[in-house]
């Protein structure tokens, strides 16, 4: 081994980034083998390259592992880092059962202990490669080339997703690639590795890892050619259409809920549309205690033609405008996903679509195959705040129309539900004000928004139970199907609607705004039935912000011819009374949801563009930073300008001075004198000035002459040597 | 600045003889004021005695030669007794270390006994004849030449005595200019011949006690020490400076600080004036040698790593 002498600071940083590197390794490798003790691992790899670093002794460092090995694994199964007699008899032993197990070739028989101790030495191993690449070859691309198709290929076969990891893996890696050429550089032109001008010299290259990472970022992306190889592998083999339901997005079947919901990035369909809209697909109506079916005596299925209104469309006021949404669809489906309000489908080569009242599915016909782009119109639908307000349960009595369907909940459902629901109610009169309670219920109690480790109910167990009372985590199924099952709870007709959530907006081809809809935003929300005002959509999952053109129509009360003038003002003051807390009420609403969007949700939707804000901040600070030579000096000029003019002062200044000279780079050695230093000083800048200061200084320092000095000329001068050194 | 002047006369007077050694000179003046003793080492011929008699003839004192030879006796350096037939008693007939300024040529060439009778004289301000202590005249300078060591028929002088030199110095050859300058002037006349007094020697006596006024800050003392402590934790270095040199080191630089017209002094003076002082202090292993590596090599590195104090010492 040839081993130049590297600085140990620039070893460190090797040593850091490559850490950095093997935790994107063992992350995967502990997460998908449900192994845990992620860290034990990752300080086993630490300590490693910590003793490398300060260069002890093989034998020592070998003992060192040695014991943390045993000690880990003692703890791993034993739950206790100090050995008995008895664990220890019993962790020898099973190492000696293995051993034979292993000169048998029974591979399938070693126990976990033995396993783990494996994969320690594993560790090792890979430390010893590193080191080997980081002090001898000084480059590591290969391990770096083994570490993206590593992570690539987990994320491409197993539920684990590198989305981050990923970016990560790239920048450290091009960074330490970038820093090892360097340092192969230097050796090659046998120049000494200096820590300091070997900061300087991957300035540009760190500069240029994370512009070019932030520039990728934010740019727009072309299409996978090749889209998720795994459902289409699938597909080939089993010569079927793909979708596999582990992964989330669109799937018709519901009937058991909960599970992990697993992201998945595919694009659903791009939809342009002037304004967020909630995409609903289809409605359910019959809750099962473990998920939902559309349940119907009798389908009701009208023909409607495209590219003219719908049948029963209302008419349009004078003063509206119809809006309009052009979707782009990037998965086929049969049916179409569509806006509230929907009056109008255009569609190429469709003809006519079947729309299905039962569960508000718009179907193509069998023979037109599937849903292609198509554009909408629709017209969203206003709630009048008054009339909303005015909704009583006993109004429900008068509704024509059959609401027993949505009113169903199993017999099994527990009662602690029905009484949950009640009591949030208790305090609210209307019916709306009811139905909102529950939909802010979830927000204030303890619920949290999750899509992995989500509970599966057994046998005996009810999903909304479950979910209400035992897990309090969960996605959009809880949510919305909870609200369903506690509105039916308290005779509130209510249905569970599926579709996907507005999406996130992105500029297309053409550089329009457009919002994408990935299957990560399958969605489920609720549609209530108010008495006089018909199924309104509400949306109680943590997280979101629903959608509802609430009409805050107090005005309207004064054109009321029927209203006796005399009570006009008493009515108003009363409405105006509840209107105030209505609104405060609605602002606090969307204060809290905005609140209850986890710090990890906020950062899984904004990651990139935290990390380009702090990127632009690290690079911003680098660079004030960097060039403090230039503007400090103006800033203490100021700032000591109105000191005292006395020997203490001037010792500060003379201080600052010498400081501000390193930072241009006319360092003192620390063996040279100040009159020495002040020569050289006066050499580079001209003039006598750091002579002069020089000498006033050392009649202090030395002298003890701390008075009879010109100060203020001394002042002077000063500035005058600052402003140089700044310029 | 009275003192700088009067100094600064001496410089000058001595300048007029000995062209281009205004070093030699300063570090002369130097020691004469720390109330110390110079070790000329170089070859013959390149103006020791003339730089001894100008200093001499400046400062109007009495300047006295002793040409050191291998039978010189120790009585031939202090003075003897001699029978006085009329007064019926011992008259004491001093020798030439009885003087102000004193030229000991070729010290390393006499017996280690005539050598060492010269160097207690240096270090008492007395001598002792015949059980009798007799006072020195002040002021007292010797300035001793001492051949290369690697000459034929030298005596080595002792560690312990080269300790009672403040400096050690090489003279070195003038540069061409200042030769030709040197040939110009002695054509037509003797210049030594031609100096006058520039100060008397009370007034070299009173310049003698104000170097005592000179102020070391006690970073500067810290520094002297650190630079001597280092000697002795240096590998090469068999016998480092002892507290001897680090004080004569102080004392050299009052006075180096006074010449140079300031009443403090300063880390500079030290670094300037540490070769001289340490060079001749230290005793380096073979090692050194073999790797040839010298003292004053050492002394410089040591300088160039020391830190040198430049902050108000804190105030306990």
């Amino acid at each position: 081994m040839t081993e130049n002498k590297i600085d140990w600071k620039l070893l460190a940083l090797f040593y850091g980034l490559t850490f950095m590197l093997i935790r994107e390794w063992l992350v995967p490798i502990i997460e998908l083998t449900n192994t845990g003790h992620l860290w034990l691992f990752l300080a086993f790899v630490g300590i490693a390259f910590i003793l490398t670093l300060i260069k002890v002794s093989w034998l020592i460092s070998t003992v060192l592992k040695v014991v943390y090995v045993f000690l880990t694994i003692h703890y791993i199964f034993y739950d206790k880092i100090t050995p008995t007699k008895e664990t220890l008899s019993s962790l020898v032993s099973d190492l000696i059962s293995n051993a034979q197990i292993i000169f048998n070739g029974y591979w399938d028989e070693i126990t976990d202990p033995f396993r783990t101790l494996m994969f320690f030495l594993l560790l090792w191993m890979a430390t010893y490669l590193v080191r080997y690449w980081i002090e001898v070859r000084k480059n590591i691309f290969l391990f770096y080339l083994m570490t993206i198709i590593f992570i690539t290929i987990i994320d491409t076969f197993s539920p684990f997703s590198a989305n981050t990891s990923i970016v990560r893996i790239m920048l450290i890696g091009l960074l330490l690639l970038g820093l090892l050429s360097i340092r192969r550089l230097n050796e090659r032109h046998e120049r000494p590795d200096s820590f300091n001008t070997f900061i300087l010299l991957s300035t540009p290259l760190l500069v240029m890892i994370l512009f070019s990472g932030a520039l990728a970022n934010i740019m727009p992306k072309l299409e996978p050619i090749w889209k998720d190889p795994v459902p289409f592998l699938q597909a080939f083999v089993n010569g079927e259409g793909a979708g596999g339901s582990a992964k989330s997005g669109y799937d018709s079947d519901d009937t058991a809920l909960g599970g992990s919901f697993v992201q998945d990035d595919q694009i659903v369909f791009e939809a342009k549309v002037a304004t967020k809209q909630y995409w609903k697909i289809e409605t359910k109506n019959t809750y099962t205690t473990k998920g939902w079916l559309q349940k119907t005596a009798e389908d009701i299925v009208k023909v409607l033609p495209t590219g003219s209104d719908f049948e029963g469309a209302e008419e349009i006021p004078a003063d509206v405008s119809v809006s309009t949404a052009q979707l782009e669809m990037k998965e086929k489906f049969p049916f179409i996903v569509y806006p509230y309000g929907i009056r109008r489908v255009t569609m190429d080569g469709v003809e006519e679509l079947k729309y299905r009242e039962t569960n508000g599915s718009y179907r193509l016909n069998v023979n037109d195959g599937e849903a292609k782009n198509y554009s909408m119109e629709f017209l969203a639908d206003t709630y009048s705040m008054k009339r909303l307000r005015d909704t009583v349960m006993d109004d429900y009595a008068s509704v024509e129309e059959d609401l027993s369907q949505y009113l169903q909940l199993p017999p099994e459902l527990p009662d602690r539900v029905r009484f949950l629901a009640s009591e949030i109610v208790a305090k609210h009169e209307s019916v709306y004000e009811k139905t909102k309670a529950i939909e802010r219920y979830f927000g204030r109690n303890g619920f949290v928004y999750a899509q992995t480790d989500i509970a599966v109910p057994s046998e005996d167990e009810d999903y909304v139970d479950q979910f209400l009372f035992d897990t309090k985590k969960g996605y959009c199924d809880n949510y919305s199907t909870s609200m369903v099952v506690m509105l039916r709870a308290i005779d509130i007709p209510a249905r569970w609607v599926k579709g996907f959530a507005p999406g996130e907006t992105i500029k297309n081809k053409d550089g329009e705004k457009v919002y994408r809809v990935t299957n990560n935003e399958a969605h489920s929300w609720v549609e209530a039935y108010m008495p006089g005002v018909g199924w309104m959509p509400f949306e109680p999952t943590i997280g979101f912000v629903g959608q509802n053109n609430i009409d805050y129509d107090i005005e309207l009360d004064r054109d009321d011819p029927e209203t006796p003038a005399k009570k006009e003002q008493e009515k108003k003051k009363e409405q105006e009374k509840k209107k105030q807390p209505e609104k405060k009420e609605l602002e606090k609403k969307k204060k809290k949801e905005k609140e209850s969007l986890s710090y990890e949700q906020l950062f899984k939707k904004y990651w990139w563009r935290i990390i380009t804000v702090i990127s632009v901040l690290v690079i911003a600070s680098i660079v004030i930073y960097s060039k403090r030579s230039q503007w400090l000096p103006i800033v203490l000029i100021q700032r000591h300008r109105s000191d005292k003019n006395e020997w203490r002062s001037f010792a500060k200044s003379y201080t600052i001075l010498l400081r501000q000279l390193d930072l241009v780079g006319l360092k003192r050695a620390q063996g040279k004198t100040l009159s020495d230093f002040a020569r050289e000083v006066d050499t580079y800048y001209g003039g006598t000035r750091m002579r002069r200061l020089t000498s006033a200084y050392e009649k202090g320092l030395y002298g003890r002459q701390t008075t009879e000095q010109d100060w203020l000329n001394l002042k002077e001068v000063w500035e005058d040597l600052m402003k140089r050194t700044a310029g | 600045m009275m003192h700088k002047e009067m100094i600064e006369r001496v410089l000058v007077n001595i300048d007029r003889v000995m062209i281009g050694k205004r070093d030699i000179a300063e570090l002369s003046m130097t020691a004469l004021l720390a109330g110390g003793h110079v070790l000329l080492e170089d070859v013959p011929g390149v103006g020791k005695t003339m730089m001894v008699k100008a200093l001499a003839k400046s400062i109007s004192a009495d300047f006295k030669r002793i040409q050191f030879t291998p039978d010189l006796l120790p009585s031939d350096v202090l003075g003897v007794s001699i029978y006085n037939p009329k007064e019926l008693a011992f008259e004491f007939r001093p020798g030439p270390i009885m003087g102000n300024i004193i030229l000991a040529d070729e010290i390393n060439r006499t017996s280690p006994k005539t050598q060492s009778a010269l160097l207690e004289g240096m270090e008492e301000s007395s001598v002792t004849i015949d059980g009798e202590t007799m006072m020195i005249p002040q002021p007292f300078f010797v300035m001793a030449t001492q051949n290369p060591i690697e000459y034929e028929g030298t005596y080595p002088l002792p560690e312990a005595q080269l300790d009672r030199f403040l400096f050690k110095l090489k003279m070195g050859y003038p540069s061409t200019k200042d030769e030709v300058e040197i040939l110009n002037r002695a054509e037509k006349r003797v210049p030594i011949e031609e100096l006058t007094t520039a100060i008397t020697l009370e007034e070299l006596v009173s310049l003698q006690k104000a170097v005592k006024d000179v102020a070391v800050d006690v970073t500067i003392k810290t520094y002297i020490v650190e630079c001597a402590t280092q000697t002795r934790n240096n590998p090469f270095v068999y016998l480092g400076v002892s507290p001897r040199g680090s004080l004569a080191l102080m004392k050299a630089c009052q006075a180096y600080a006074m010449i140079k017209g300031r009443d403090y002094v300063i880390p500079d003076d030290v670094q300037y004036l540490a070769p001289y002082v340490f060079d001749h202090r230290m005793i380096l292993k073979p090692e050194a040698k073999y790797e040839g590596v010298t003292a004053l090599e050492i002394i410089e590195r040591i300088l160039t790593k020391v830190r040198v104090p430049i902050e108000m010492a804190k105030v306990k």
